[in-house]
């Protein structure tokens, strides 16, 4: 299946090596200077970090925390459901990789194994053979992580095979598994239907921070096209109530918003039907994110043509008709790139709700440093949480990109 | 007797406009009692210089524009303010623009089943059936899995007519549909109309194409400053108007 094509290197490549070499670093005296200076202190930095990451830091920190850094003070009989729930998404996410390369699209043939894939197949293995140990989990806990991991490649690979003979409308049907496994999940972490209730105060670590902003960026995204759609509605009502809501939300500092979502809810919902404060915080984040992601999409829409909508409307379609299948997937690709911005730091803001005394990862991370056993470790632990939070948004960019080429710009003419 | 006459008079009129005026919002009064009558089967081709109101006017025929006086009636039904009628006229109406406006997100093919799929709740296998049929008489059969992105602007004014006639409209429409083409494609796009008009389609075509309209038109309309001011079948209109504003505006173009 085209897994086996390799790239090989024209011969005299070494040379244009050095060709390129010359021409791009060394071309003048004054370039190859400002190239060896920069060289100089890139690797200067890097081996001070080292230096630091090898020698000198103390990573018990890390090893003696991780579960709570991953997943707070979940109680640890309970702790399957969660393992539970990471082979259910690796399962989900194997499958979707794997019959999103196997359904080509029929313009343009494409590798099953593209090179990015290999890459990211091999880079998943390796970290789920050396983070485990590095840590000094049990083989037990290593074990898991490794069958996980199996597990989505083998997905990948199963669905890349048979993905072709289920044919396009799989994809369309398989995407609702997702939101299935996403309430599924809840049930899993919350409790309920026969599992023992776990209450949300003791959710914590990435486990909170991504359940955070998933929930936003799952939810402020209907919200966000429909209040997108309300500013250029032709009914005067919906119009304003979306500038109001769009405007307002904008003009706020995300913190105050938090604060005031902490204090005011309770107050305007009658007794039990104030969420507890997680969902609180979770609901502020979405109805933050969702004025931003409107903006996004209204950039989207104005790109559109006047004429998509008429061509629609003039073929009978009715206007709903024409958003959903003319208008909304046209502006909706123009505004991806933004809106995967937004949820980049919709992600990040989701460390604000440390101050509100959520723990998430950076309020975890902020107990774990003022414990008295580990005082003075900053280092370790706020490069911890800096490179998880950097994979999360990679992963979020790299998506995006792939999401992007899928639904090529190619095609699209340029636009009037 | 004379009853029966007027009737199969009036039940061979598909379209009637009748005195529209019409108000841009910022109050430039485009259409100044504009009125046309167009019989089933019938090829009517509309001319006149830039500005006169010819897009505003044929772009009432499907509600695209509103207009604020005057009636207009497809197939006896009224074409107001009623969303029902309008749509329901949509779907019988297709329309051709000067920018193709073919969907770049979808094939070919899909743009060409989207509407009879979603509107007319046709299967999707019946649905590519007709539009393969329709893309084999326009001439482009072999382009179906190709984007619009990917063909010349001449095959997308085909596609997009192909696009129109999925509907199986009883009255086309076309503004200036070879406008924005390079001249070499214009035949392709005139001879696939020509074919149309020879089975019997009814047609509304803006458009400067004089040969086009000499040799297709059952009668030309004049346009001029949102007025109507001269019908006539095609000899008669270029070789004898009656008024002075057609004589101008053909010692102009011709
Ligand atoms: N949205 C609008 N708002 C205000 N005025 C408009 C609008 N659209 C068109 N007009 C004006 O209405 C008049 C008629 O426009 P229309 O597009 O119908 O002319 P046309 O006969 O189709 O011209 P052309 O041959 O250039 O296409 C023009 O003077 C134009 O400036
Ligand atoms: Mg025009």
């Amino acid at each position: 299946m085209g897994n086996s094509v390799t790239r090989e290197l024209p011969p005299g490549s070494l040379q244009r090596c050095k060709d390129w070499l010359r021409k791009e670093l060394f071309a003048t005296r004054l370039d190859g200077l400002l190239s060896l200076v920069l060289i100089g202190s890139i690797l200067a930095a890097l081996f001070g970090l080292l230096r630091w990451a090898l020698l000198q830091a103390n990573w018990a920190v890390i090893q003696l925390n991780s579960t709570l850094l991953c997943i707070g003070r979940y109680p640890i009989e309970q702790q399957w459901r969660l393992w539970l729930l990471a082979f259910l998404l690796a399962a989900t996410a194997g499958a979707s990789w794997g019959l999103l390369r196997s359904c080509r699209r029929a313009d343009r043939p494409g590798l099953l194994w593209p090179r990015n894939d290999r890459i990211a197949a091999a880079v998943l293995l390796a970290v789920c053979l050396i983070i485990p140990p590095a840590l000094g989990l049990s083989i037990a806990i290593a074990g898991r992580w490794l069958a996980i991991a199996v597990l989505l490649m083998a997905m990948r690979w199963l669905l890349g095979r048979i993905g072709r003979r289920l044919g396009a409308d799989a994809i369309k049907w398989f995407a609702l598994v997702w939101p299935v496994i996403y309430l599924l999940g809840m049930v899993l972490i919350n409790g309920g239907f026969g599992l023992t209730p776990v209450a949300s105060a003791e959710w914590g670590g990435l486990m909170l921070t991504l359940l955070q902003a998933s929930f936003a960026i799952l939810l402020c995204f209907p919200l966000g096209v429909m209040l997108a759609l309300g500013r250029r509605s032709s009914y005067p009502l919906l119009r304003w109530g979306s500038v109001i809501y769009i405007e307002f939300i904008r003009g706020a500092p995300l913190i105050t918003l938090l604060f005031l979502g902490q204090n005011i809810l309770g107050f305007l919902l009658p007794g039990g039907l104030a969420p507890e404060r997680v969902w609180r915080a979770a609901w502020v984040l979405t109805i933050f994110a969702a004025a931003y992601l409107a903006e996004a999409v209204r950039s989207g829409l104005a790109a559109i043509p006047n004429g998509q909508m008429e061509a629609a409307r003039s073929l009978g379609l009715s206007t709903a008709q024409g958003l959903q299948h003319v208008v909304l997937p046209q502006a909706l690709r123009v505004a991806l790139p933004v809106m995967v911005g937004q949820f980049i730091s919709l992600l990040q803001d989701t460390t604000l709700l440390s101050l509100i005394g959520l723990m998430e990862l950076l309020g975890t991370a902020r107990t774990v440093m003022a414990n008295p056993d580990f005082l003075g470790h900053y280092g370790e632990v706020y490069l911890t949480l800096a490179l998880l939070f950097w994979c999360c948004c990679a992963a979020l960019g790299l998506g995006s990109r792939a999401l992007e080429r899928r639904l090529d710009p190619h095609h699209l003419p340029n636009l009037r | 007797m004379i009853a029966a006459i007027a009737e199969e008079a009036t039940q061979s009129l598909i379209l009637e406009a009748k005195d529209v005026h019409k108000w841009y919002p910022n109050g430039f009064h485009a259409l100044r009692g504009a009125s046309l009558q167009v019989q089933r089967g019938e090829v009517v081709v509309i001319m006149g210089p830039s500005g006169s109101g010819k897009s505003t006017f044929i772009r009432t025929f499907n509600a695209l524009e509103d207009y604020q006086k005057g009636a207009i009636q497809f197939d006896g039904l009224p074409l107001g303010n009623d969303l029902r009628h309008i749509e329901a006229i949509r779907r019988e109406v297709g329309m051709v623009f000067q920018q193709f406006n073919l969907f770049p997100h979808l094939t070919v093919l899909q743009n060409l089943t989207l509407a009879p799929m979603l509107v007319r709740r046709r299967s999707r296998a019946q649905a590519q059936q007709r539009a393969l049929e329709l893309l084999t008489r326009v001439g482009i059969a072999e382009q179906a899995g190709k984007f619009p992105g990917q063909l010349s602007g001449g095959q997308q004014q085909r596609v997009a007519i192909a696009r129109s006639l999925c509907m199986d409209p009883r009255l086309m429409l076309f503004d200036e549909p070879t406008s924005a083409l390079d001249p070499e494609m214009v035949r392709e796009v005139l001879d696939v109309m020509q074919g149309l008009a020879a089975d019997g389609m009814t047609m509304v075509v803006v458009t400067h194409e004089v040969r086009f309209a000499r040799q297709v038109a059952d009668r030309v309309v004049l346009m001029a400053d949102g007025e109507v001011v001269e019908i006539a079948p095609p000899e008669t209109f270029f070789t004898n108007p009656s008024h002075e504003r057609t004589r101008r505006f053909l010692d102009q173009i011709l």
